[in-house]
């Protein structure tokens, strides 16, 4: 009678990995779902774009102007007449792709320069997080108006740089985390059992740290869509006619008085945007807190 | 809530000015505005568009610069605001001789710098040496030419200035020899790259020719002018207070002027409606349909000397063959662009010349004409835009350009089916663009510094310092430097400007978009700032009616 009820508790307990466990949890948590819903929503959309929008996103109407939301423009139209719902859709594709891939280098880098130093120790430690501490001391602007002298006006570039200013923070996180957790039991058993430090650091490490990263990366990416407005705003980033959030609501804002909409519906999609990142950051630092859970 | 502004009438803005009131507290709330604190004490508060590059009236070149060059300096001449005549400045009177070669002015000896030191006629010599000295780089240079040997001095062909045509004849009279009889000459005495300069000053802060030394900070400025600089704060603004040494000074009704730059000429739309500014530097356009529609509307149009225009670097490709060149003039619907972007706040512009300069007509070259836009642009090697490189439109940051940037872009994708990228630049970055013609395509505006056309014609000489576009033409040269002075009549003169700005317009080194009209929004308490044609303000005239406020 044991055998069998040692595989059923082996089957129970492979049923539960972190990540199930996690998600179900997630699940429970309504603002984090529909938070996820709508970020999905809205990737969907951008994706789609070149199939879906009502209109081209350059195509002006000069005569027509600046007019308000009416059934031919649902979001009305910019003093160009171009079609602003178009123009939204075109510039959501610009800002989550910053926000998203942006965020996505900040990560590789932060996770990767993190965990080594953290692990590491020593004075390769104190080396890594010195020349992080220098980075953090220039003034980022500069820093990425550098980049962009050097290497020229790129979209791609525009994405690599803002990742390669935002890693310095997570780089820290990271670190912090698993200076922590290299103290514990685990670590020493797989360190006895002879796994190289780069497996401990991928294969224990970095899951048990993904918590605080994966909230942090959830503030990260809104920082970073903001960063690229306002970088565009100032010639370094997209020029017209392409188009991002950040730069319509830039627009929107110096004709808040006449056309209240420019600023209204793209700072709607920003605000909904942000919003479901947070609701869904929140939802994963409690689905991911193993210890919180648990209690 | 207490609205410290003007009370505009039409329910939008009464709105608006709720928000914005609301979102200005600090500035309004219980305070007394600007407005009110300056009619009270005098002070007027100006818009000023862009921070200035510098305040040396021998290296600026800008409008808001000249702006207040004119408050701390004074020509030899100034003008009356309401005729644009000549008015005794520091010379008190001036003889001409018969033939027109000859001018004697007469200074007046109780012309002061404000440290005291007397203005004299040594003053004017040696500050026209070091504005026509090559080494200084003063784009200007050339408004001296019509003196004798000045172009040679200014172009290193001659080294001693003493062969120029300009002499102290003593202490207070100016003799100027002149190569021909130049109609405008007295015109040109209000410019202030003509003005005088305080030699003891500048060379206390390095050589004469050294260009921004630390001699034009507050503090270290020694001007002669109605008013004296007394503070310069970096992007906030710059205070200027009543001179006590300035030879006019019972005419000076103003104790002070500050100049604010107001980049965002929307925020500075702002500042204006809650009571921060007498009067605007300019209008956002999408407010003029508002402020036009208002009663006791402070907003004034009025035609203006200037052409907005877009360089053309005709020493790069694509734009080094004159069909392009064409093409892209010829596809601007610069009608519609007025109808719609500018909301007709303008005139389309198909010279370089605006119509109506003391009577000249500019030649109407080419028209909106797309399918021949697009056969140039198919001989010059891109039909419909096949294997067309690229290029770039360079713009100074302002919101204006910008509308103004992106219609022209879709009007060029549309009719001819090519791509142009835009690239904003901030003002003292985008003059050095200019300056070294590293662009390929750039927006330029270009304000009449006398009332001729004259002024517009000779930026384009081979040499000009302003051409910034490769374009040289001798025969075009011969005519506006030998034919046009010598001219019998006005008449005359004007058929060989003509002539040449045909000749010009045929080679397109530029396509004018518009030409200006002045824009601004000016409070009902300031009075003696008539709208003129050069949109001149001398600050003598203006005063600020205390009562105002009352008045309400």
């Amino acid at each position: 009678m044991s055998a069998p009820l040692i595989t059923d508790i082996a089957q129970a307990e492979q049923g539960t990995s972190l990540w199930r466990d996690a998600w179900l949890r997630l699940r429970r948590n309504r603002l984090a779902v529909l938070g996820l819903a709508v970020l999905c929503f809205f990737v969907l959309v951008a994706l789609l774009t070149p199939w879906i929008a009502p209109y081209g996103y350059a195509q002006q109407n000069l005569e027509l102007g600046a007019t308000p939301p009416s059934a031919a423009h649902w979001l009305g139209t910019d003093i160009f007449g171009r079609d602003l719902l178009t123009q939204i859709m075109y510039g959501g594709r610009v800002s989550l792709a910053v926000g998203f891939i942006a965020t996505a280098v900040a990560l590789v880098i932060g996770v990767t320069w993190g965990a080594i130093a953290g692990y590491a120790g020593g004075k390769l430690d104190a080396a890594m997080m010195r020349l992080v501490d220098i980075l953090y001391a220039l003034p980022f602007m500069i820093f990425i108006v550098l980049l962009m002298v050097v290497f020229g006006r790129n979209m791609l570039l525009l994405f690599l740089a803002i990742g390669a200013v935002e890693w310095l923070t997570m780089a820290r996180i990271m670190r912090s985390q698993v200076q922590s957790l290299r103290q514990q039991e685990f670590v020493e058993a797989a360190i006895s059992l002879g796994l190289s430090p780069a497996t401990i650091i991928r294969r224990h490490l970095v899951p048990n740290a993904l918590g605080p990263i994966i909230v942090y990366t959830t503030l990260t990416i809104p920082s970073v869509m903001l960063l690229e407005a306002f970088l565009s705003f100032l010639g370094l980033g997209v020029q017209p006619p392409q188009t991002s959030w950040g730069l319509l609501i830039s627009y929107g804002a110096e004709s808040l008085e006449e056309y209240p909409w420019l600023l209204l519906y793209p700072g709607l999609a920003l605000t909904l945007t942000l919003f479901s990142l947070n609701f869904l950051g929140d939802g994963l630092r409690d689905a991911l807190d193993v210890r919180g859970a648990k209690d | 809530m207490r609205l410290c502004a003007l009370r505009l009438s039409l329910p939008v803005l009464v709105v608006s000015i709720v928000v914005s009131g609301a979102l200005s507290l600090t500035a309004c709330g219980d305070r007394e505005s600007n407005v009110v604190q300056g009619n009270r004490a005098g002070i007027l508060h100006a818009g000023n568009g862009t921070e200035p590059q510098g305040l040396d009236p021998h290296v600026v070149t800008g409008v808001t610069e000249s702006n207040i060059v004119t408050a701390l300096f004074e020509g030899l001449v100034t003008k009356n605001p309401y005729t644009l005549e000549p008015e005794p400045g520091v010379a008190q009177r001036w003889d001409v001789s018969d033939d027109g070669l000859t001018i004697t002015f007469h200074l007046n000896p109780a012309a002061k710098w404000s440290n005291g030191d007397p203005t004299t006629a040594q003053d004017f010599v040696w500050s026209w040496q070091r504005a026509l000295n090559p080494a200084m780089g003063n784009q200007y240079a050339y408004m001296l030419y019509p003196v004798q040997n000045a172009e040679a001095y200014a172009t290193g062909k001659l080294d001693d200035f003493s062969n120029v045509g300009v002499k102290a004849l003593d202490d207070h009279t100016l003799q100027v020899r002149l190569n021909a009889p130049t109609p405008y000459f007295l015109q040109l005495m209000d410019h202030y790259s003509t003005y005088a300069v305080h030699r003891p000053t500048i060379e206390k802060f390095g050589k004469a020719t050294d260009r921004f030394t630390p001699w034009t900070h507050a503090g270290n400025l020694v001007g002669n002018g109605p008013f004296t600089l007394k503070e310069w704060r970096l992007n906030r603004r710059i205070i200027v207070e009543k001179s006590d040494t300035y030879w006019d000074k019972d005419r000076v009704q103003l104790s002070g002027i500050e100049f604010y730059p107001a980049e965002n000429i929307s925020s500075e739309e702002r500042m204006f409606r809650v009571g921060q500014l007498h009067y605007s530097y300019t209008v956002p356009l999408d407010k003029i349909p508002v402020y036009r529609a208002m009663e006791d509307s402070p907003y004034v149009n009025a035609p203006y000397l200037g052409t907005y225009f877009y360089l053309l670097n005709t020493t790069k490709p694509p734009l080094d063959d004159v069909r392009v060149r064409q093409a892209l003039s010829l596809a601007v619907d610069r009608e519609r662009l007025n109808n719609t972007v500018l909301h007709g706040t303008n005139v389309p512009a198909y010279g370089i010349t605006p119509p109506g300069t003391l009577g000249y007509q500019p030649p109407r070259v080419f028209d909106y004409d797309v399918e021949k836009a697009r056969k140039l642009l198919a001989e010059a090697g891109y039909p419909d835009g096949a294997g067309w490189p690229g290029l770039e439109l360079t713009y100074n940051t302002s919101e204006s350009h910008l509308k103004i940037a992106v219609a022209l872009q879709q009007m060029w994708k549309d009719a001819l089916n090519i791509d142009v990228t835009l690239a904003n630049q901030e003002w003292k970055v985008y003059l050095d663009s200019i300056d070294q013609m590293s662009f390929q395509m750039a927006r330029r505006g270009w304000i009449g510094d006398y009332v001729d056309p004259n002024n517009f014609l000779d930026l384009f000489l081979c040499d000009g310092g302003n051409n910034n576009t490769g374009f040289c033409d001798p025969e075009y040269d011969d005519m506006i430097l030998q034919q046009a002075p010598r001219a019998a009549s006005r008449e005359e003169r004007y058929r060989i400007f003509n002539a040449a700005e045909t000749r010009l317009m045929e080679q397109m080194p530029i396509i004018p978009i518009y030409t200006y009209t002045s824009n601004h929004l000016v409070h009902p308490s300031v009075k003696g700032k008539p709208s003129n044609l050069m949109d001149y303000v001398n600050y003598k005239y203006i005063s600020l009616d205390p009562d105002w406020q009352a008045a309400q």
